[in-house]
């Protein structure tokens, strides 16, 4: 039980109380850019889990049974994001066989991914904070889901805002940050909440 | 297609090589700023000492955690000129509100505290983050295990200071140090 | 979808490619003012933005990370552009970031080294600076395609210009959200001498400042660039 509860605070902390986007700042670009259609955004959003979870693995396993026995932890930054390049290309190939129309729709921001700053950003969180195997699986399912939450809100929000009236300096980028941030105000409430 | 993962491995060799040779020349700067990061702690938590401080330093035992493993925790002892003029040991406080709140405290051989030291918290800034403000971390000075039920936060009908819609730092810390004087009691007291 | 649009067609910029031999002076100070201006990171090439809105509660961690990406960027320009005869075009995504990769390894370990604070400061964002799109979009689009000294002052400049940007977010969040610049006691100093406590809008520091802070400094950019353009 008491890992169950543990699981539990683990995903409501990550997806919630530090939100990788809202909180950590972690996913920013495809956030913005992908999260006008709430169609997209799904898409996008369950190949970021795949990738962001498997990377996870990956990294925790490379920095166990490689990097740290033969001493070449430096050399992190640059395997780790060759393993997201590879583990990217991969998923990119598998969506261009099972759904050609959502490959067309995410276009450029699958391969775009790869510098998706969540990615990587999880991997490195999760070999800094030296966690254990499980929780290092719930975390970065909890950090893919958070964002997944984020930019489902974001595109929820951006398909309405399209029928109001914008001022032109404010359209595009500027009004999308300016809702970010009232988002991430909102999401401020859940500080506290879990601690982690 | 071969030719193309030649080149690549060849970069990737390159590359670290030239890395390597960089961790080389950087390994002994980064271990110099860990030692001078804990030695400057050291010194903002204990009164003057001149020795070897971090040579000196042993690993107890003071419990265990609930998954039954040790907890090990750095005892510093500071001393000047073969004189013991205090020990300093870290406690973490999870109770924290957003998370541990790691302290680096100093006891004197009096049994008391000489100085507590914040060395990382995520605590709010504004709100929970004036824990680290010296004029707050002062009213630890000269407290001891005999304060008893002074040491606690005003509202827990202590002496200490709490902030203003930020109580639960306070407390977290209020909390550690009552019980890193529990562990410097254990090893260190009358009994030990 | 105005946004990608915008977005996709700044990546795929293709400059135009000058004879190797002629150094045409005009040409690269016209690289290295594009970055500062015309095409400057953030408000005018939404690249680069989870590094600026985390680092930017200061105006310190601002001027830090922006030299680190300046250092970063210049230095993959102009090693990617020693290479760029070489590179085979079916690899030359994964070269990139293994010389990427390399520079910001590199700048992580002596800034662990040499300026400790800073590299505690900026944390995790210094490793991330590899998937900077700045970073890689300038390789993609500039270094791979031009010399060495214009890849050079495209890097620099755009190195200058993120960090211009940088320290203008920063300064305006710590100013008003902590009262101080550079850690000097700027607003808090200036009221005390009216017996004012300040009192700091701590949600500056906080992630809805540092988001609506730079929407809509990006709002102010957009208006200065239809007033240039309206005056043309």
């Amino acid at each position: 039980m008491d890992n169950v509860i543990e699981i539990l605070l683990i995903l409501v902390s990550t997806i919630f109380v530090t939100n990788f986007v809202l909180a950590r700042f972690l996913g920013i670009c495809p956030f913005l850019g992908v999260s006008a259609k709430i169609e997209t955004s799904i898409g996008m959003g369950m190949a970021v889990v795949f990738v962001i979870t498997l990377a996870a693995l990956c990294s925790w396993l490379i920095e166990k049974f490689v990097l740290v026995p033969f001493d070449i932890v430096y050399l992190r930054t640059i395997v780790f994001i060759l393993v997201i390049a590879t583990l990217v290309q991969f998923v990119e190939m598998v969506i261009r066989k099972t759904s050609p129309a959502l490959y067309n729709a995410l276009g450029i921001f699958l391969p775009l991914i790869t510098t998706n700053c969540a990615v990587l950003g999880v991997a490195l969180l999760v070999v800094q904070k030296e966690m254990d195997f499980f929780p290092m699986l719930f975390f970065a399912v909890g950090a893919s889901v958070g964002f997944t939450v984020a930019l489902l809100l974001m595109a929820g929000i951006r398909e309405q805002i399209v029928h109001a009236r914008i001022p032109k300096v404010l359209q595009g980028t500027p009004i999308s940050l300016v809702t970010a941030g009232l988002m991430a105000l909102a999401f401020l409430g859940f500080a506290g909440l879990v601690k982690m | 297609m071969a030719r193309l993962i030649i080149i690549l491995t060849l970069f990737c060799l390159v590359a670290a090589a030239a890395l390597a040779k960089v961790d080389d020349i950087t390994k002994g700067p980064i271990a110099e700023q860990e030692r001078l990061k804990t030695v400057t702690a050291l010194k903002a938590v204990l009164p003057a000492f001149n020795n070897d401080i971090d040579k000196d330093a042993k690993d107890l035992v003071v419990g265990q955690d609930k998954k039954g493993r040790d907890i090990k925790i750095k005892f510093y002892t500071g001393k000047m000129d073969e004189n013991q003029v205090g020990t300093a040991f870290q406690v973490i406080a999870p109770d924290g509100y957003a998370g541990d709140i790691s302290i680096l405290m100093g006891v004197g051989p009096d049994g008391k505290v000489s100085g507590i030291e914040i060395i990382s918290h995520k605590e709010t800034p504004g709100l929970g983050n004036k824990i680290q403000k010296a004029e707050w971390k002062n009213q630890f000075k000269g407290r001891s295990i005999d304060d008893g039920t002074k040491l606690a936060v005003k509202k827990d009908g202590g002496e200490i200071d709490q902030f203003s819609g930020a109580t639960i730092s306070p407390r977290a810390v209020v909390n550690a140090v009552k019980r890193g004087l529990e562990i410097y009691e254990k090893e260190y007291g009358n009994g030990g | 979808m105005a946004d990608r649009e915008i977005m996709s067609s700044e990546i795929a910029d293709v400059q135009p490619i000058s004879p190797p031999s002629t150094l045409n002076l005009k040409e690269v100070a016209g690289d290295f003012v594009r970055g500062l201006w015309e095409e400057i990171p953030l408000f005018r090439l939404v690249l680069g933005m989870c590094p600026t809105l985390a680092v930017t509660t200061s105006a310190t961690n601002g001027v830090g990370m922006g030299i680190a990406t300046a250092f970063v960027l210049t230095s993959s320009n102009i090693m990617i552009s020693i290479l760029r005869k070489i590179i085979p075009d079916m690899i030359r995504i994964p070269a990139f970031i293994i010389v990427i990769a390399s520079f910001v390894t590199i700048t992580d370990l002596m800034m662990a080294a040499f300026t400790p604070e800073l590299h505690h400061s900026l944390g995790i964002f210094i490793p991330l600076i590899v998937v900077n799109c700045i970073v890689l979009a300038r390789a993609e689009a500039f270094a791979s395609k031009n010399t060495i000294i214009r890849s050079a002052a495209d890097g620099i400049g755009m190195g200058i210009g993120f960090t211009l940007v940088l320290i203008l977010l920063g300064s305006t969040r710590e100013i008003l959200g902590n009262g101080t610049w550079f850690d000097l006691p700027v607003l808090t100093g200036i009221m005390g001498l009216f017996n004012y406590e300040y009192q700091p809008m701590i949600v500056m520091i906080l992630p809805p400042g540092a988001f609506i802070g730079l929407g809509l400094f990006v709002a102010m950019a957009n208006m200065i660039e239809e007033r240039r353009k309206g005056k043309k």
